[in-house]
Parts: structure tokens; C-alpha cells; sequence
């Protein structure tokens, strides 16, 4: 279960984060929520598809990870392989204060940094001279630089949720997203069935009229559809990766 | 003859009037139809800006999902503005003994149903489970208070079938705005004064006091059990249907709920009395609570004291003492013909009989449907539709009536005159007769109900019939095919139990979901 803390530079002064990447740490996941600003990283390593929020049932963009739950094959032994890693997978153990967060009903008002205190990736050090994984803060309880770019990256993923409300609600306007099935047959015959996900509806995309095409070119989104669309080519080293686990 | 049928009048504003304009606007496009304005289809309501609306039918079959999203409704609309809830089924208590005796009837069929009668095989388990737990996961559901279905499914596809309960008025207005402000629907708020006949007794046009005469080529009578047109103009009778069912007054209630998140049924629920039974509706706002019962067995004064006493026992002492009771009567019967010349009646002015399978609703849905689907090209085929309408609808209507009938007559209770009488061989119509000693010996099954017409499928019949505790005797030979089918109906019956498990985890409370759709909405997709 999360723990959720406002970050506080005297009570939290000696945690520090483990930045490797590992199942243990919780990085076994078969999909994470991805943002349109980030869809040019995130299309040249992994496919973007669209999923639900089990709680809400909203919808927002996603980069697959796996086939199952709980898998990544993206990790390895020796960390996670590929030159780009989300966002929201960069972000732990932090979260920004205005987004939901079950213990803190005041948090909720302004922004503000938040940690799981009880995050496999939280070192609670009780000396000084440990120097496994990275500060929170420096000696004058200034924010590190590692604190930074993490704040930075909280910052991102805010803008990147609204930014998200109004690309899926231009592409459910437009009935632009459509479910879909996918059924992926590994060497050793076995079938991996991925249900659940949404994708572009490319036949009412060629659709489109001028003025929407135009409309969705100044608003970025057309760019962002484009990119969804290119990263399905994503799909085939990922089979490739798990046929290679396999053999 | 050769007149065009482009001019619909529909005469009343309750829901009987919106939802046939829905229905019939949803198929015909208004004003856009021809070339010229003159031919194009136009729809108009008139209403009454002086009668209320009854409010008849808070409970809805699961054919309702299919008008509203026929209609271009978002679920999500309806929901919030017609205080909508989801409806599984009914749980009945108290009808075959009398004491704390529970079944069910769900929406969703037995397991597999177009390929396995389950029936013959639950009746060796019949002792160790009940029929409708053994074939369905639905009542295990709405047992339990939960949702058919999560935030995440898309609007209108479920995990389990459903309907819904509403708010009758606010389900009016609702799809008033939508008929007038989507579909095209002209809508004239004035009192009918008087009817004008053509030369061939046709109605040509109807008087009103603040919009002068409003002709028309259709007439649809929606204006309630006076039958302004059918029945005050054209003199059709009301065929009395009182010597099989009883019931004729209704005792009714709104109560509220003690905690805004007490949780709410999602199912009807229907309480066997001495002389009628109670019926008990959950939608998220407040329960519905009534007591239809026959005046000719109970008083008025002890139905409302029986109707008291559940509120008191179910929801509060509190709540027994500040009911408010409203009376409705009415006479349980159908009109002797809905369409006649070029007149055609739906809702209470083709019939009214009592909520227990919430037949009115879906009876709207079904005849606006036929009319939208057979609207007559011209004057000179109506007749020909007209038959046909009324041959479908007096059919309907027998079967509802014997399906009614049904749950009085498989009862074990004579605790009363009421029961006693429900079992009087003179009370029963002859078909449910003769298919009574039939299932004795064969359950029902897809050869009992192969007409397109008939409402109730057979699994209805199943759900009603073993609920009751009514046995159906092991066939006399031994068949080929029922020991084929026994493995398939061991597997069925342990799926069964599989998915009531998975469900039952994974669905929200109504109450829940329902807050859901408040908060988030369901998506289209």
C-alpha cells in the first residue's frame, strides 16, 4: 500500500531513492500512463495504445510494456533496456499533492511534492554515510539535483494530465478511438491475448474534413495521432523480445 | 385513399406520449423526409398544460436500453437526469407460503440457454440449490446490492443483462427536451376540446382550446385510461381482465433514505400480502413503496397498514409514520382493439393491469416500435396495419395476463380469500391450464414460446416455475439426448458458480457505480 507524505526537507533530510530499475522495485508492469509531449520518445521504443481508468473508466494514452500482467520486457537483470523511460514510471516514489491522494484531503488544494514513504524504492538511512541510490536533499537541506529533476518531472506529468482531458476528449468527439483485440502467437505457440485497449480509428480518421484536420494540427493533436499511429511498428520487437526469453 | 400518412398526432404528454414520439421519431426523419414541405414527416404531441402526469411504470425491462440509445440518448444523460438506477430482476417474497420464502427472477437466461435446458437437470440438485443460483450469476448480484456492470464498460453493454428503474416524471421531461430539441418533435401545449370527423369516420382533426383544430393523418392515443380518442370518441370498450387478476387499487409511497449512501436494490422487490402484494423500487434518490392489492378481498384501511407496517419493518418506524399514501385505482383490462380507423392507443389507454412484470413500459416500447417500424404509406393500406396491430397486441396482451397469472396460481398459500380464490379452476385461463399439466411432465423450454410475439421466453416460465417450487416429474423414458446433455449441464452449473464468484468481486455496489456515472459518465466505446 502507498503512504503518501508532503516532502519535507527536516523529517525526510536522510531519505534516499534507489533510481536502478527491477521488478522488485515495481517496475513489473505491463503498460503506464504515457502524455502527448512525450509521445515522440515514447513511439521510438514502445506501442501507444489507449486504455481505462478501472476507477473512473476514463480513458488516456498508454505505452505497452508487456502482453500480461506484471510483465516488462523491457527489464533485464541489468536494468531497463531502451533509451527512453516514461514519465510516469520516472516519477516514483514521488507524487505532485493535487493529484488523487487518499490521505491527504488538504494536500489536494496546491501543488505540492508528496512521497510513499513505504515505496520499495525509499531507502530509510540511518546514517549519514550511506550512499546507496540518491539524496532527496543536500547538507543545507537545499533539494539535490537528483529532487529537481524529479520535481521537473512532476511538473511535466501535471501538465501532461490536462493535456491529456483534452486530446481524448478531441479524439471521443471525434469517435476516433475504437477497441481493439490483439492476439500474438510466440514461437512456442503459445497465445498472449491483449483485450482491454483502445487504438486510433484510422478509417474516421481519413475521414476528417479540412477544418478538423486543421483544427487538430493547431491544437498538436494531429502530430500526437500520427505518432500513436507510427508506434503500433513497436509491437514486432516486443514479440521479438519475448520469442528470444523463450527460446 | 391514397392520402400519405406524413402527420402524426400523438394526444398526451406522460410517458406513454414522450416515448412513442421518441421511438417513432428516432426512425422517421422529421421535416427532411421529401422534397417539399408539404410532404415531409412531421410529429406533433399535444399535451395538457393542466393534467398531471400519472407517473405509471417505474421499472423498466432490459428493451429500454435499446429505445434510448435508438433515440440517441447517452446513457450517461439519462442516468443523471432521470434519477436512473440498474434494475437485474425481481426477488419475490412471500408468494408461495406466505413466510420468509425468497426467489428470484433475473434478467440474464440459464447458462447456455439456446443450447442446454438446464431445468431437468437442477431438479436433482433441487434440494441443495435454488434454480435461478444454480443457472445464473444474477441473483447473486443484486442479492448482494451490486451493479451489472463497471464504470469502465461502455455505455449500454453490461456484464449482466439489466434494465432500470426511474423517476416516471422526470423521465417525461427528459425525453420531452430530447424529442423537441433533437429529434424534430413539435410539441403544443394545449387541452383537447373536441374531436372533428372526416366523412369516413376518421378522426381529421382535434379541437383545442388554445391552438384551434390540429389535423392530422395518424392519431395516437396516449392520453391515459380516459382514452380521450379510442375510448371517449370512438366508444372501444375495455375488456375487463378482473375475473383472472384482482388487483385494482394501488397504495403508493416515496420514502427516503435514512443515510444519503444507504445502499440501493438493484432489483424490484415484491412482498407477497393477505390480499395483493408490495412492491419496493430503489433509485438513488428514494425507494418506491406500494401496495397493490384487490378491493374486493382487503379494505383500504388494512392495506395501508400492511403497507405501513413493511415501511417500518424494512426502512424505519420514522419513516412508517411520515409516509405520505397516494390512492390509484384502476380496472385490470385492455381495450377490445387499440387501432381502430386511424386511431391507435398506447399506455394506459390500451390497458392497464398491474406492475408485477413491469408490463407497461415495454408494452409503449413495443407498440411505438410497430409503428415506427409499419408506419402506413397511406389511408389505404392502415387498415391492413391496423389488424395486424391489433391482432399482435391482443396476443401480447393474453400472454401477460396468463404470465401474471402464473404467480398466483403456482402459490401454496390459502391463508386468505385471496389466494383461495387466485386458485379457483374458474380464474385460470384455459392455455395456462393446459401448459401447467404439460410442464408436469416437460419443462418449459424454446418449443413454448416460438412465436416472434410472445414477451415472456421460456426461461421466464423456468425462473417463475421453479422458483415456486413447482416439480416437473423425470421424463418416463430414458433419453439419448438428456444423458449427451448431463456432463455439458455439470460443467454449465460449476461455470456458473465459477463466474458468480468472479463477478461478485469484481462489480461495484449499485450505489457505487451509480455515483460513478454521476461523477465520471460512461464512455461511448
Amino acid at each position: 500500500m502507498s503512504n503518501y507524505k508532503i516532502l519535507n526537507n527536516d523529517v525526510h533530510k536522510d531519505l534516499r531513492v534507489n533510481t536502478s530499475r527491477s521488478a522488485q522495485l515495481g517496475d513489473n508492469i505491463m503498460y503506464t500512463m504515457t502524455f502527448p509531449m512525450e509521445f515522440r520518445d515514447i513511439q521510438s521504443c514502445y506501442p501507444i495504445f489507449f486504455c481505462k481508468d478501472p476507477e473512473s473508466g476514463q480513458l488516456y494514452p498508454a505505452a505497452l510494456l508487456g502482453f500480461e500482467q506484471d510483465q516488462n520486457l523491457f527489464l533485464s537483470d541489468s536494468g531497463w533496456d531502451a533509451t527512453y523511460i516514461p514519465l510516469m514510471v520516472r516519477r516514483h516514489p514521488f507524487l505532485i499533492g493535487f493529484q488523487a491522494d487518499p490521505d491527504g484531503s488538504e494536500a489536494a488544494i496546491k501543488p505540492v511534492v508528496s512521497i510513499d514513504s513505504d515505496n520499495p524504492r525509499v531507502i530509510h538511512s540511518t546514517g549519514k554515510d550511506s550512499d546507496e541510490g540518491e539524496a532527496l536533499f543536500n547538507q543545507d537541506g537545499t533539494p539535490s539535483d537528483f529532487l529537481q529533476t524529479s520535481i521537473g518531472t512532476l511538473e511535466s506529468i501535471h501538465r501532461g494530465l490536462e493535456h491529456n482531458k483534452g486530446f481524448i476528449a478531441a479524439l471521443l468527439e471525434y469517435e476516433l478511438l475504437e477497441s481493439f483485440s490483439l492476439e500474438i502467437t510466440l514461437n512456442d505457440g503459445s497465445n498472449n491475448q491483449l483485450k482491454g485497449f483502445y487504438t486510433i480509428a484510422e478509417e474516421k480518421l481519413q475521414s476528417l474534413d479540412g477544418d478538423t484536420l486543421a483544427k487538430f494540427n493547431a491544437q498538436g493533436y494531429l502530430q500526437s495521432i500520427f505518432m500513436a499511429i507510427a508506434s503500433f511498428a513497436r509491437l514486432r520487437p516486443m514479440i521479438d523480445k519475448k520469442n528470444a526469453q523463450l527460446a | 385513399m391514397n392520402q400519405k400518412i406524413n402527420r402524426v398526432i400523438i394526444v398526451g404528454g406522460g410517458t406513454a406520449g414522450w416515448l412513442t414520439a421518441g421511438v417513432i421519431a428516432a426512425e422517421h426523419c422529421i421535416g427532411s423526409q421529401n422534397s417539399t414541405q408539404e410532404d415531409s414527416f412531421q410529429l406533433t404531441l399535444v399535451e395538457s398544460p393542466d393534467i398531471a402526469t400519472i407517473g405509471v411504470g417505474e421499472g423498466t425491462w432490459p428493451s429500454m436500453r435499446s429505445t434510448l440509445q435508438k433515440m440517441g440518448i447517452a446513457e450517461t444523460d439519462f442516468f443523471r437526469e432521470c434519477s436512473a438506477s440498474f434494475k437485474q430482476g425481481t426477488l419475490f417474497k412471500g408468494w408461495r407460503t406466505g413466510a420468509d420464502d425468497i426467489y428470484t427472477h433475473p434478467f440474464t437466461a440459464p447458462q447456455n440457454y439456446n443450447e442446454v435446458n438446464l431445468a431437468p437437470h437442477w431438479q436433482t440438485a433441487r434440494e441443495q440449490i435454488n434454480f435461478a443460483q444454480a443457472v445464473s450469476p444474477q441473483s447473486a448480484l443484486f442479492a448482494d446490492k451490486l451493479a451489472p456492470k463497471q464504470i469502465s464498460t461502455p455505455e449500454y453493454a453490461f456484464n449482466v443483462n439489466y434494465g432500470y428503474h426511474l423517476d416516471a416524471a422526470k423521465f417525461a421531461k427528459f425525453l420531452r427536451k430530447h424529442c423537441v430539441e433533437k429529434l424534430g418533435v413539435t410539441h403544443i401545449k394545449a387541452n383537447v376540446t373536441g374531436i372533428n370527423s372526416a366523412d369516413n369516420g376518421d378522426i381529421a382533426s382535434i379541437a383545442t382550446d388554445s391552438h384551434g383544430n390540429i389535423e392530422g393523418d395518424l392519431f395516437i392515443d396516449c392520453s391515459g385510461s380516459r382514452a380521450l380518442l379510442l375510448g371517449d370518441h370512438f366508444g372501444i370498450p375495455v375488456c375487463s381482465k378482473s375475473d383472472i387478476l384482482f388487483n385494482n387499487t394501488a397504495l403508493a409511497a416515496q420514502i427516503p433514505y435514512t443515510n444519503e449512501d444507504d445502499p440501493i436494490e438493484s432489483c424490484t422487490l415484491s412482498t407477497a400480502q393477505s390480499a395483493g402484494w408490495i412492491w419496493e423500487i430503489g433509485l438513488p434518490t428514494r425507494r418506491g413503496v406500494g401496495h397493490v392489492y384487490s378491493s374486493d378481498h382487503n379494505t383500504e384501511e388494512r392495506a395501508s397498514e400492511e403497507l405501513l407496517s413493511y415501511i417500518a419493518s424494512t426502512v424505519s418506524e420514522q419513516a412508517a409514520a411520515a409516509a405520505t399514501l397516494r390512492k390509484v385505482q384502476f380496472r385490470p383490462g385492455h381495450r377490445a382493439k387499440f387501432w381502430h380507423k386511424n386511431c391507435v392507443a398506447i399506455g394506459m389507454s390500451a390497458g392497464f393491469i398491474e406492475p408485477l412484470e413491469a408490463s407497461a413500459l415495454v408494452l409503449v416500447e413495443l407498440s411505438a416500435a410497430m409503428i415506427a417500424e409499419q408506419l402506413p404509406a397511406n389511408r389505404g393500406v392502415m387498415d391492413l396495419v391496423a389488424k395486424r396491430f391489433n391482432d399482435k397486441f391482443l396476443y401480447r396482451w393474453d400472454r401477460i395476463i396468463e404470465f401474471l397469472k402464473l404467480h398466483y396460481v403456482l402459490s401454496q398459500r390459502r391463508d386468505t380469500e385471496y389466494w383461495r380464490d387466485n386458485c379457483e379452476a374458474s380464474s385460470i385461463p384455459e392455455q395456462l391450464t393446459d401448459l401447467l399439466a404439460l410442464w408436469r411432465h416437460q419443462s418449459p423450454w424454446h418449443r413454448d414460446t416460438n412465436n416472434a410475439d410472445d414477451m415472456f421466453p421460456s426461461a421466464s416460465f423456468q425462473y417463475v416455475l421453479y422458483g415456486m417450487d413447482f416439480k416437473t416429474l423425470p421424463n418416463q423414458t430414458q433419453r439419448r439426448s438428456e444423458r449427451a446433455d448431463q456432463q455439458r449441464a455439470g460443467r454449465l452449473f460449476q461455470e456458473n458458480a465459477a463466474l458468480t464468484q468472479q463477478l461478485k468481486t469484481s462489480l461495484p455496489t449499485n450505489r457505487d457505480l451509480i455515483n460513478k456515472i454521476h461523477t465520471f459518465g460512461f464512455q461511448k466505446i
